[in-house]
């Protein structure tokens, strides 16, 4: 067996391990708002997400890219298909590594950043100091604080309408069945145009954005009215029960875009090797093949699978705060963030968009208490994981370096 | 596990102020027992009722500093963190009054409340428990209007407060009365004090469930 064909192995073992991470430790705060306001049991949240985390990967998932994630050191690096190869490999390495590391440890650390740092570290070790754009890295961290910060002020300001138009209101659940169709057309809105812009079945029907827009305002009124028409048909006359229907919706919207987001943290690593060991040479940008997304959606899938339960065992019986309206606007944020940071080609993490939907509702004061200085320690951490992936994609490198 | 999502959820100081309106709820009936026990010829369980009361208000002393103790700097809230402790401390002041009452009464437990006085004083007693029922269910409607930020909730805890500020009045004018009467009476000096302060304390049970309404008015203030 060749030296490549090893490596390849090793690189699909590897990325199906960072993949399972990734479900075991993301999903948790994907779900977490729809199981702790107890819109869905956590057998239906392991469900949702273990399905629609493949689907998303693979439907809306990106299937081109960067052969370093986000252009943050430059391809240069990746003229000798040799160190290319190694680099990959140790990059995947190193970012499976420290999420193990910060699993075992109970760090909230993202997958997200995991790779990034990790591809920083193998980007030096091969091409020294002067291979990293520092304006693009400046980017990448300055996305860090502005993904949650926008969820921050979606999830702020969605709670305040929800106040508004509906809480506030004498006769809240009509209300609340009145604009239903709203709701659910906003959360439709942004998943029709996120599909139409992003992804290939989208591109293949090449539509303009004017058109896009106009098509996406259609679905989306369509499916609002449609959603009304079936929570009028079930829910009780309660206000709550209205937004424990959306939010079943919304959920399922989260585990779509973290699908889509978050496979590449596991995949695109492995795009490489695989189009290295394939073709011999690599350029700035390679095609993932749909069946390493789907590989990618189904390693997801397994984590959920195997920690998922446990997890959100614990996140259903620890937080009791949150209601249905709360944890539609935790949702909807979240996920809205993540969409369209992901479009922006920025790389951000499920984790910090749910925390800054939990603040921002927070701070429009509907949840009987949140911890803001949990904020604080976050941050320590999305600092630190940078340089320890760095570091440890770098030893990886050498060692790799010497054996092959 | 250390989910970041998890750990930005605390326990709600909301739950601890329920649980403390219900201690001191909890403490209104051993009171009207321990005052009629007094008043009857020959009470035995007067002490009982006292240290019942004695273990309630340690009991409530407790979530009261469980509640203060875990509010860290920053902790979003519907409402002001001083808010929420000014307001408990007037909650904790009312079964600071009763535990009080009480305690008075064990001091000079002798001659007793005079014949001529015991129906005014259990009017009195009457008046100052009134409010005590209405604070509990105060702070439940309250938690709801945090809940749904409806008007109409948010008018159903202004409506207890009117009436817990009503009730307060009523206590006040009946402790007045109490008082005239007692200066009115031709008795040793020792029992008049004793006498005027007892009422004093009692009323002060109601002033101390005015003021909780009167911060509750500006915890669900816009």
């Amino acid at each position: 067996m060749s030296t490549e064909t090893i490596i390849l192995i090793v690189g699909y073992i590897f990325g199906f391990y960072m993949a399972w991470n990734i479900g075991a430790n993301d999903v948790a705060n994907s779900m977490a708002s729809a199981v702790g306001a107890k819109a869905i049991t956590i057998r239906q949240a392991v469900f949702i997400a273990g399905i629609l985390n493949i689907v998303g990967a693979v439907f809306i998932g990106s299937h081109v890219t960067n052969t370093i994630r986000k252009g943050i050191i430059s391809t240069d690096v990746m003229a000798d298909p040799h160190l290319a190869l190694i680099g990959a490999l140790s990059a995947l390495l190193a970012a499976a590594l420290w999420v193990s590391f910060a699993t075992w440890k109970s760090l909230p650390v993202s997958t997200t950043h995991s790779i990034v740092g990790a591809m920083i570290g193998f980007g030096i070790m091969a091409g020294g100091f002067s291979v990293i754009n520092w304006s693009k890295l400046g980017a990448v961290v300055l996305s860090w604080i502005i993904s949650p910060v926008f969820s921050l002020v979606i999830a702020f300001v969605m709670f305040k309408i929800i106040i508004r138009v509906i809480l506030s209101r004498e006769q809240a659940y009509l209300q609340a069945l009145k604009l239903a169709p709203v709701f659910i057309g906003l959360a439709c809105f942004i998943v029709i145009l996120s599909f139409l812009f992003k992804t290939p079945l989208g591109k293949t029907l090449a539509v303009g954005t004017p058109a896009a827009v106009v098509i996406a305002v259609v679905c989306a009124g369509l499916l609002g009215f449609a959603g009304k028409w079936l929570i009028r048909r079930v829910s009780h006359q309660d206000t709550e029960d209205v937004f424990r229907r959306i939010q079943i919706g919304t959920s399922c919207y989260v585990a779509l875009a973290q699908g889509a987001n978050d496979v590449a943290n596991a995949i695109g690593p492995l795009a490489v090797i695989y189009f290295l060991v394939k073709t011999g040479g690599v350029g700035a940008k390679v095609p993932v093949p749909l069946f390493l997304l789907l590989f990618g959606g189904i390693g997801i899938t397994c984590g959920i699978a195997m920690a998922g339960y446990r997890v959100m065992n614990t996140i259903g019986t620890k937080i009791t705060t949150l209601t249905n309206t709360r944890g539609f606007c935790v949702d909807f944020a979240a996920a809205t963030a993540v969409l369209v940071a992901s479009k922006m080609g920025l790389p951000v993490s499920t984790t910090h968009a749910a925390v800054g939907g939990v603040l921002g509702v927070g701070m429009a004061r509907g949840i009987e208490a949140v911890n803001f200085q949990i904020v604080l320690q976050i941050m320590l951490y999305w600092v630190l994981t940078v340089p320890a992936a760095a570091i440890t994609s770098m030893v990886i490198f050498k060692i790799l370096f010497m054996i092959l | 596990m250390r989910l970041p999502f998890l750990s930005m959820f605390m326990t709600s100081p909301f739950e601890g102020l329920q649980e403390h309106a219900e201690k001191v709820k909890e403490c209104t009936w051993s009171f009207q027992q321990a005052i009629e026990c007094h008043l009857s010829e020959n009470c035995k369980q007067f002490e009982e009722f006292r240290i019942k009361i004695a273990d309630i208000e340690r009991e409530a002393d407790s979530i009261k500093r469980r509640i203060r103790g875990h509010l860290p700097k920053g902790t979003l809230m519907p409402v002001d963190k001083f808010e929420i402790f000014r307001y408990l401390r007037e909650q904790d002041g009312v079964l600071d009054a009763v535990e009080d009452a009480l305690d008075w009464i064990s001091f000079r437990p002798d001659p007793g409340i005079p014949k001529a006085l015991q129906k005014e004083f259990l009017l009195l007693i009457d008046a100052a428990i009134d409010p005590i029922d209405e604070m509990a269910r105060m702070v439940t409607e309250a938690r709801q209007y945090f809940n749904t930020f409806n008007e109409k909730q948010r008018n159903t805890v202004k409506e207890i407060i009117r009436t817990l500020r009503r009730q307060e009045h009523d206590a006040d004018q009946l402790e007045a009365r109490l008082k005239q009467q007692i200066f009115a009476m031709d008795t040793d000096p020792t029992t008049i004090f004793h006498m005027v302060r007892l009422a004093e304390i009692i009323g002060s049970i109601a002033d101390h469930a005015e003021n909780a309404g009167d911060m509750m008015r500006a915890m669900i203030a816009k």
